[in-house]
């Protein structure tokens, strides 16, 4: 039953992410949410449950992009194991800790893919890479506590 | 049949006299009675003004409640109205478009975007099966819009001239510039590779060249807003504008090859 709903989350997240309205848009940039739901399966879920599903999600959401690498789907797993790496390390039952290691997460999984876009020979100005860095971040972040909260339904 | 007798009528003089006697010697207590009585009838009244108020403006807000709902149901419907017109209006432009073109257009709709930051894109509700193939230009009536660079038997993926990865060969349509026009991620595009005495001003419009080989010649991109040197000195850019709004497309046509 548990996997059942995580998969229609991942789902409902994914036609979320695809088709996000156009007035919640702000500055070009709209939130990760597939990123944010397999950061937060680690916080409230077994891990191997957690890392299958930050996997499946990754795939998810590198079937919906142009790129030939499968970046997110070996980034989401890293991110998932890495997230559990630190857990048994500090206590992430506060929330503020896991909103903190949550925005890392999704800054350094910005800056990567944004690095991996210059490296491929692609012209990004100064101020939209700081921009699709910290925006969509920050944005996430003020909707996690929804996902957050999604997840510990199910868990 | 009654008779009016002498005696009946003494007797009803005397009970009359009688009776205003008793009414004249009770008028000292008619100040009194009415003292007592008036608190009770000035709130019974109270009691009768309120209670009509009440029903009164339970009528009316019963009534506004009505009205309201009726308006909120003819908002509703002027919406459905307005979309409805600004969809038939841009789907006639499409189809005006597709008559006049001599290509052989596929009109898509587009049902999602690209689910992160780092590309432009948009998916489409037709794929393969209806024609659509890897390589093609989607265009809209105002101008162009991108290449479909990924399709499956029912959706195609379509790269807007916004991403950074697109670089489109144009010409600037009144002094015949060449120049290379790429995507920035942001709103605008940027004219690269122009030289430094390129005949470019604020205002020309941009077309693709002849020179590209997966765009059409002639296509509008865009207009200039803004000439400026680039950072070595030794070439001029120009930020374009493009004609298409790029962040509310919701139908296209497909260029079929």
């Amino acid at each position: 039953m548990k996997i059942i709903l995580l998969l229609l989350v991942i789902v409902l997240l994914t036609v979320l992410q695809l088709t996000w309205p156009g007035f919640l848009i702000f500055f070009n940039c709209k939130p990760d949410l597939l990123l944010v739901f397999a950061v937060a399966l680690v916080f409230f879920m077994n891990f191997r449950i957690a890392f299958l599903f930050a996997v499946l999600t990754g795939i998810v959401k590198d079937l919906f992009l142009p790129t030939g690498l499968a970046v997110n789907t070996i980034s989401f797993g890293g991110w998932s194991y890495l997230v559990f790496r630190l857990s048994t390390q500090i206590s992430t039952d506060n929330e503020y800790v896991r909103l903190f290691t949550l925005l890392v997460v999704l800054f350094l999984n910005s800056l990567i893919t944004g690095l991996i876009i210059l490296h491929s020979g692609n012209t990004v100005s100064p101020g939209i890479f700081f921009r699709n860095l910290v925006i969509p971040s920050v944005y996430s972040i003020a909707l996690s506590p929804l996902i957050f909260k999604l997840i510990k339904k199910i868990s | 049949m009654f008779k009016l007798s002498r005696k009946n009528l003494i007797n009803f003089a005397l009970i009359a006299c009688v009776l205003l006697f008793i009414s004249n010697s009770l008028s000292c207590f008619k100040n009194s009675a009415h003292k007592t009585v008036k608190p009770g009838l000035s709130l019974v009244g109270l009691a009768k003004r309120e209670a009509g108020g009440i029903f009164f403006y339970h009528r009316n807000m019963v009534k506004a409640e009505e009205s309201d709902e009726q308006i909120e149901m003819l908002r509703s419907k002027l919406f459905d109205m307005r979309e409805l017109y600004q969809e038939n209006s841009r789907l006639r432009s499409l189809l005006a478009f597709k008559q006049q073109s001599a290509l052989r257009l596929i009109p898509a709709r587009v049902i999602g975007r690209f689910p992160d930051n780092w590309t432009s894109g948009v998916i489409l509700d037709k794929g393969k099966s209806n024609g659509i193939n890897t390589g093609m230009v989607v265009v809209n009536h105002i101008g162009l819009i991108g290449k479909i660079i990924e399709t499956t038997s029912l959706t195609s993926k379509v790269l807007l001239i916004n991403d950074s990865s697109q670089g489109i060969s144009s010409i600037v349509q009144s002094s015949r510039q060449e120049g290379l026009v790429s995507g920035s991620l942001g709103v605008n595009l940027v004219m690269r590779y122009l030289p430094k005495d390129a005949q470019i001003s604020v205002g020309d419009i941009i077309v693709t060249s002849e020179l590209s080989r997966i765009y059409p010649k002639g296509l509008l991109i865009g207009k200039v807003i803004k000439v400026g040197y680039e950072f070595s000195g030794l070439n001029r850019f120009a930020i374009v504008k493009p004609a298409v709004d790029l962040a509310n497309i919701e139908e296209v046509l497909v260029i079929a090859q």
